[in-house]
Formats: C-alpha cells, structure tokens, sequence
C-alpha cells in the first residue's frame, strides 16, 4: 500500500468503516511508515475534538431569557389565542353584520323604489292634468 | 408527556408545556447551531430563535415528521442563513477597510497566535483548525457532516432533516470526510498549527 492510498481511508479507518481486509493493510503499512503514522496520531488527535466538543453545559438562564423575549413581544403569548378563537368569531360576526345589512338595506331600497316609482307615475298623470294643452288651444 | 401532547399544549399556549420542550430539546438545538457557527454566544442567540419560532409556529406542526426532526431544520436553516449574513456583512467590512485603510481581523488573530509561548499543540488550535475545516466544506456536507458526527443522528433522520434520499445523505457524509481529511492532511503537511 501506498501512503497516498492510506492518506485517502484513514478516516473510514478512524470510523470503523473498512472491510476487514482494508483494516489489515492499513496496520500493516502504520507499523512500517512513521510519516503515516504520524498523520494517524494526527488525524485522531483532531476527530477526538467532536467527541470533546459535544453536548455543551446549557446555560442555565436560558429559559429565563427565552420567556423575557416572549414577554417583550405580547403578541406572541396572544397569538394562539387570538388564531384559535377570537379571530374567526371576529371575521363571522362581520360576515353576518354584512349579511344581515345587506338583507335589511335591500329590503328596504326595493320597497322604496316601489313607492318612487308609482309617485313619479301620479307626478306623470298630474302633470298631464296641470298642463292641459289641448284646453290652451282650444282657450285660444 | 409525549410530543403529540406536548404540541398541543404548546398550540394552547401552555406555558409549561413550552418549558418542558425547551428543557428537553436546548442542550440538542445550542449544540447544533454552535457546531455550525462556532460561537456560543451567537448559537444561544439562534437556538432562542429556533424556539420562539416553533412557540409562534407550533399550530403548524401537522405532526408528519419527529418534533426534533423539526427542531433540528429550523435550528440548521437559521444557523445557516447567519453563516451567510456573516459572510456577506464580512465581505463589506473587508472593502470597507480597503477604502479607509483599516487593520485587517484576520491579521490581528494570527499576531495573537505568536505571541503565545508555548508552541504545543493545543485542544483550542485542534478545534479552531477543525472548524476551519469544516467551514471549507460545502453547505449540505457540512449540515450531513456534523449532524452525524456531533448529534450522532442515523442518516435516516438527516434524510428526513435535510429533505434528501438516505442515498444523498451516504455520500454527502463520504465526500465531507475525504474532504476533511485532505484538507487536514494539507495543514499536516505544512504544519500549520
């Protein structure tokens, strides 16, 4: 085995990821090159950072920050509330105002229209009736 | 309490069922936003993000997936999207400082670097060069990568977090190690630390 070839598995080494066989040419190279060797130590020294690094302290005011943000923005503890419930009985009982209005207003302007019509139509006749031209001429 | 009825209560606005999440899930969600974005102060800040946004969200959660599966995209979208506001607010302090001819950061830090005295490798340098290695690799790598190594989460769940076929994440994990290892081969060479 090359040190190049090695330089490109050793981490699936490091991870256990290697048949059998790959493991036992690797070993074998390690015990005989000390460049490659060197980079082993190295290689590990460094993926055993992860290990170090993982799961750190949680700050334990966390929660209290978490819950003076969520203060800070009311609309925050409102919302769900608000979403849930508030909000569509809201937007119904406008749907229904609307309906309703619309229902009564037009009701009331077709019952007005009736009326208007049948003044204009007595306004028509008694105008007939002021405005006797026939009579006029005949006057004349 | 299982997730169903800690979602529920959450949807309700109870208060201790949000608590009981964030006790249960802040070590999992820090921990992930500070491997990507190495600073615990900015990965706090963002996991605080992450759980105001699931508390603002939470009537959306239709319960396809795991809630963490949930936590864990938000959690890597966010820190993600940091690195890039990060990067491009970077870009413009760099030009800023080519114009009015301002000391550049990253000399600042390698000047630190000489005046320390003892030239053993420390645990710090060891984790700075390995973020700055896994900062050089590609975006879904890294998320693939260090949602692996550090959460040690099976790759069907990266899957599901990624949005990716189990087969996409087997290779994202293969190519960010071979390139991990050439670029830490690289320094070993040069003996940058």
């Amino acid at each position: 085995m090359k040190c190049k070839t090695l330089h490109k598995d050793l981490i699936f080494y490091l991870d256990n990821e290697l048949p059998i066989e790959k493991r036992k040419e690797i070993e074998r190279h390690l015990e005989m090159c000390a460049d490659c060797r060197n980079f082993y130590s190295f290689l590990q020294a460094e993926m055993q950072i992860i290990g170090k690094e993982k799961n750190p302290e949680p700050s334990p005011f966390f929660f209290t920050r978490l819950s003076a943000r969520i203060d800070e923005r009311p609309d925050f503890r409102q919302q769900s509330l608000w979403n849930r419930v508030a909000q569509p009985a809201f937007f119904s009982l406008i749907l229904i105002a609307g309906i309703y209005g619309g229902l009564r207003f037009g009701s009331h302007a077709s019952s007005g229209a009736i009326h208007q019509t049948s003044s204009s139509s007595v306004q028509l006749l008694n105008d007939f009736e002021s405005e006797p031209i026939e009579s006029f001429l005949l006057d004349q | 309490m299982d997730e169903s009825e800690l979602i529920k209560g959450i949807q309700q606005g109870d208060h201790r069922s949000f608590q009981t999440l964030v006790d249960t899930y802040q070590r999992k969600v820090v921990n992930t936003c500070l491997v990507i974005v190495h600073n615990t102060a900015d990965a706090e800040d963002l996991a605080q993000d992450v759980f105001l946004e699931i508390f603002r969200t939470a009537g959306n959660f239709r319960g396809e997936a795991r809630l963490s599966t949930w936590l864990y995209r938000i959690a890597t979208n966010r820190s993600l999207n940091h690195i890039r506001n990060k990067k491009r607010k970077g870009f413009f302090q760099s030009l800023e400082e080519t114009f009015t001819g301002g000391k550049n950061r990253n000399s600042e830090i390698s000047e630190n670097g000489d005046d320390q005295p003892d030239h053993r490798i420390t645990d710090r340098q060891r984790s700075d060069l390995l973020h700055r290695a896994i900062d050089h690799l590609p975006e879904k790598q890294r998320v693939a990568f260090t949602l692996n190594k550090y959460e040690e989460l099976p790759y069907q769940q990266i899957a599901e977090i990624m949005e990716i076929s189990l087969a996409s994440v087997e290779s994202l994990i293969h190519r960010a190690k071979k390139n991990l290892q050439e670029q830490l081969y690289e320094c070993y060479r040069k003996k940058c630390v």
